[in-house]
């Protein structure tokens, strides 16, 4: 009997939101199938990768040194950042202003954030420094100072959506990233409540949490896939929002891109196996549904944008 | 003057007064003169937002004011009133802009005037999170200068955004106030037409942060009445203009309070205060604004970490004990006029009055109204109390109803902490976790043994009574919505429990009443309305309703479910229930177990096995996870026959439910003490020595149609 392929359509999209302005701008979102089925429709828009840099400075990761030797200012970092081979975007982390952390003051972040704005064309997504307080008087100001240049402000959280949704979704017409942990209905509750503030759901992008591959990344699988499925077959417009999701704070973080190599030479080299952990999450949350990708080590970038090249 | 007459006249003066201010303005700069705001990239904001059309220079601001005109109809209805009230507050906008003319710069410290596009951005954000939480405008000259820096100091302590207009600027100056946006007090104008500038900030935000399109005034006046909390207090003497002008507030749906004596008032619009020191509650609840607590006023400390402290007796200052004399706590619902918000009173002796180490009675009354409040959630704030009043340090607390223990620690007690403190903690923690349901809050701590013997016997124990009548004649059929729980989704995707009020969720956590209330205090959270209105099968208890629900909430994953069998469609289980029910072969009935029994059951296997086959948001049939509560329920396995099916449970498990199973019993069946022909543990875990053992009991599941 001859095969006979049956396209799986639906009658519903994931939403496409653009991000930054004029020739480098993005498309995240668009598609009607599940992540690649390129079988049952072609993907409206290829998932986009984006490279992090953070207000702390480069990495003391060899290859990344390497590739940023010479930048000194953050504006020098984000230029190099944006030529990346495959990069699509740039995302700017202020985990600096942690108050546990570093504890920089607003002031002296939105400097920075200013000046990265203004040194890359590239569309620029900005990551706070993940203390809600601290987030929802820092992301305002981010959104402010960036006027006009239609970035991604990452993340309005359930506690801090309000200070974070009005300011960057409204007062300063910026996209808004609605973040989550691993969970498809706090997932659509924030957005509800986002959308019921006033910003509009073409503005908002998820990012419904992640793991590193191995650290409970079944509950991520599933948490995208069923969060793509209801969108998709249920016309769910309450998680029709594209999906970002920010792999390399996640893929540095965990043991295996962290013991040294005297405390564990068995395991090879530090920096191979960060890039190992860096491709194989971005590669797996991609697969899972993921729109859009951050990732650190420029390796991993040229690695997953050709991977979706090949995909497509 | 009716207030038609008032209005209109007051609207009439203005539009003469604008008119002939453009004239002459016009005959000294002609018609193509440009004219706007600093500033704002909104034109005439006001106008623009209500018409759509930028105004740009004189000639356009005449052609504009025709358009006004054609605002003020006098057909004698409140939409003329309202209509001629947005009118007057344009023409305002008219006057103020010609006197930007040629950039000048006609507002001066203090006074704000205009403001700017940025300013807006910048408060609006704030306004939007709650963080000031209202915009109080403020016109006239109040009564005396201490007065008006009461009322502004009022409004700033809670947060709220004042605006001034007129003769109160002279007053607080005078009084050496420090005014600015930074603290929140932005003098507007002398002249009644800056008012305007205000409205220009209200009607921004609503183009801004509504994404209102200019023009559509009926959608923007719906914005700025639902979504900006401003309101207007305007002291006496008022003229037609202020009238005419408050109108125009009324309109937005800004309520406007005055100490104005012979106005005529218009319900949550227009209302008198004479006393000028009510002012501020007397707005806040006419524009419903609820200020957050975030700093509770007493002199220890209050966190969560203090939970689990342990007052030792050697400790101890005092110590209050319902086990032994008359205490009770209680929430009372009652009507918004009978309280004052934030009122704590001591009926009877403090904390220093009383003997080291003495026991006393308490009694503690907080009652709470609100639009939005039912007797329903009663119990439900009054089980928290125990929460709130253990997470004082130096305070412990435990028991519930007429049954509560409380300790005041000596530390505690030095450090200033007296019962008035337990008063504003209650009030705090109430208004601040249930602030959907509860607008008002004052709390009556009682301490006088006779009044609370009182309270004791006359108040609180009627009212449990009637709560636990209320509870006993809840049933599935008595109420029109069922709840669904989706809390567990996190850890079993495809799970959604079907809260009734006969079967509450299978954690044992989550009542239909506690599923109600948390549906009212977070409408969009895990609990959601299903209704129960297209049976299809009343035996088992499936409805069309409930399983479009249960579909909508597992993502497709359950097609449906019933409420009353265990056989057919169960209803699925997450991994939290207290007690997992299975049917024994051997005898046609089922067996419970808990998760606090660690031994074998007669099934061959523990509640960990039991589990690993019951959860996961899968449909077992012959398996179901429920609550410990459901156990004496009539709806419990309705389907297969009911509780008669029960042939062993675990024996602190059977004494835990024995009485409400017996009583089920004997009023389903006619049976006595069942609970005596179930098995447990010390009677027998081999399913043949079960049979026997009921074979004994004459047990009645032996007789029944079999289950499979």
């Amino acid at each position: 009997m001859p095969f006979n392929q049956k396209p799986q359509k639906f009658n519903a999209n994931i939403n496409t939101v653009e991000i930054g302005c004029g020739d480098k701008a993005i498309k995240l979102g668009g598609e009607n199938t599940f992540p690649f089925y390129t079988f049952d429709a072609p993907m409206e828009n290829a998932p986009k990768v984006g490279v992090e840099i953070s207000d702390m400075g480069i990495a003391n990761i060899p290859g990344i040194q390497n590739y940023y030797a010479g930048a000194t200012t953050m504006a020098e970092i984000a230029k190099k950042a944006e030529a990346v081979e495959g990069a699509d975007f740039v995302c700017l982390r202020l985990e600096g202003g942690d108050p546990n952390g570093a504890d920089k003051s607003v002031d002296e972040l939105i400097a920075i954030v200013k000046e990265v704005g203004d040194a890359v064309t590239c569309p620029l997504v900005v990551e706070g420094c993940k203390n809600v307080e601290k987030d929802a008087e820092l992301l305002p100001k981010v959104a402010e100072v960036l006027q006009g240049k239609n970035a991604l402000v990452l993340s309005a959280r359930e506690e801090n959506y309000k200070a974070v949704g009005a300011a960057a979704g409204l007062a300063y017409n910026q996209k808004v990233g609605a973040e989550s942990a691993v969970d498809i209905n706090l997932a659509k509750q924030l957005n509800v409540v986002m959308t019921q503030l006033g910003v509009k759901a073409q503005d908002i992008v998820m990012n419904v949490g992640s793991a590193a591959v191995g650290y409970g990344f079944e509950y991520v699988v599933s948490t995208m896939d069923r969060i793509k499925g209801a969108a998709l077959s249920q016309n769910d417009n309450m998680l029709q929002m594209p999906i970002i999701t920010t792999v390399a704070d996640e893929s540095w973080s965990v043991k295996e891109a962290m013991a040294s190599e005297e405390d564990m030479p068995e395991w090879g080299s530090l920096e191979e196996r960060g890039i190992s952990m860096e491709v194989q999450t971005a590669a797996a949350v991609l697969a899972s549904g993921s729109d859009a990708v951050i990732l650190k080590h420029p390796q991993s970038v040229a690695t997953i944008s050709k991977m979706i090249k090949e995909l497509m | 003057m009716t207030l038609f007459e008032t209005v209109f006249s007051g609207n009439d003066a203005v539009y003469g007064l604008t008119e002939g201010a453009i004239n002459a303005a016009i005959e000294q700069h002609g018609a193509d003169k440009a004219i706007s705001f600093p500033n704002t990239a909104y034109s005439l904001p006001c106008y623009y937002a209500v018409t759509g059309v930028k105004v740009n220079t004189l000639g356009e601001l005449k052609e504009a004011l025709g358009v006004v005109k054609t605002l003020m109809t006098r057909e004698m209805r409140t939409h003329d009133i309202f209509m001629s009230g947005v009118a007057t507050a344009l023409c305002a906008e008219f006057i103020e802009v010609l006197k930007y003319i040629d950039g000048a710069t006609p507002y001066e410290e203090p006074c704000y005037g205009h403001l700017a596009d940025a300013v807006i951005r910048e408060l609006g954000v704030p306004l939007v999170t709650g963080d000031i939480p209202g915009v109080a405008v403020i016109l006239g000259k109040a009564p005396t200068t201490e007065d008006a820096v009461a009322l502004v100091k009022s409004y700033q302590a809670q947060g709220i955004l004042v605006t001034l207009v007129g003769d109160v600027i002279d007053q607080l100056t005078e009084a050496g106030m420090k005014t600015g946006a930074n603290v929140r007090v932005i003098p507007l104008g002398k002249d009644v037409t800056s008012v305007i500038h205000v409205v220009s900030v209200a009607l921004r935000a609503a183009l801004i942060f509504g994404n209102i399109t200019p023009g559509d005034a009926g959608n923007l006046m719906k914005y700025t009445m639902e979504r900006v909390p401003a309101f207007v207090n305007a002291f006496a003497p008022l003229n037609d203009v202020i009238v005419a002008c408050g109108a125009g507030a009324i309109a937005l749906g800004f309520p406007v309070i005055t100490n104005q004596e012979g106005v005529s008032e218009v319900p949550k619009s227009l209302i008198v205060q004479k006393d000028v020191s009510k002012f501020n509650a007397t707005s806040l609840e006419a524009r419903d604004i609820k200020i957050k607590i975030t700093n509770i006023d007493i002199p220890v400390a209050f966190a969560s970490a203090f939970e689990g402290e342990i007052i030792r007796r050697g400790d101890m200052q005092v110590e209050f004990d319902g086990s032994r004399v008359d205490c009770a706590e209680l929430v009372q619902t009652v009507d918004a006029s009978e309280i004052e918000d934030h009122k704590i009173t001591v009926v009877g002796p403090e904390a220093d009055e009383m003997e080291l180490g003495s026991k006393n009675n308490i009694a503690y009354v907080v009652k709470v109204a609100g639009k939005n409040m039912q007797p329903d959630f009663e119990p439900v704030i009054e089980r928290k109390f125990h929460n709130y009043i253990n997470c004082i340090e130096g305070v412990y607390h435990t028991g519930q109803r007429d049954m509560q223990r409380i300790r005041i620690s000596k530390d505690a007690f030095n450090a200033g902490f007296r019962i008035k403190h337990i008063g504003e903690v209650l009030y705090a923690s109430v208004k601040n976790e249930f602030d959907a349901v509860v607008d008002k809050c004052e709390v009556v701590i009682y301490t006088d043994p006779a009044e609370c013997t009182r309270i004791r016997h006359e108040v609180a124990i009627p009212t449990f009574d009637k709560r636990d009548d209320r509870l006993k004649s809840l049933t599935d059929e008595s109420v029109d919505v069922y709840y669904s729980c989706i809390l567990c989704q996190a850890f079993s995707p495809s799970h959604v429990c079907v809260v009734t009020p006969e079967r509450l969720g299978l954690c044992g956590a989550v009542s239909w009443l506690d599923a109600k209330a948390t549906h009212e205090l977070d409408p969009n959270g895990p609990c959601q309305v299903i209704t129960k209105e297209r049976p299809i099968d009343e035996r088992i208890g499936e409805y069309e309703d409930v399983n479009e629900a249960v579909q909508k909430f597992s993502q497709g994953a359950l097609q449906d479910v019933s409420l009353y069998s265990i056989m057919e469609k169960p209803m699925t289980s997450c991994g939290c229930f207290e007690c997992i029910c299975g049917i024994e072969p051997f005898s046609n009935g089922v067996v419970i177990t808990n998760r606090e029994y660690a031994g074998m059951t007669p099934l061959g296997m523990t509640f960990p096995e039991l589990a690993s086959m019951t959860g996961g948001g899968v449909q077992t049939p012959g398996f179901m996870g429920h609550g410990k509560h459901f156990i004496g329920s009539k709806k419990f396995m309705k389907a297969e026959g009911g509780i008669e099916r029960i042939v062993w449970m675990p024996k602190e498990l059977k004494e835990t439910v024995a009485e409400r199973v017996n009583q089920t019993a004997k009023e389903l069946y006619g049976i006595d003490n069942f609970i005596d022909m179930v098995g447990d543990e010390t009677i027998a875990t081999d399913p043949e020595e079960l049979v026997a053992f009921l074979t004994e009991k004459n047990h009645p599941a032996l007789s029944m149609d079999p289950m499979m």
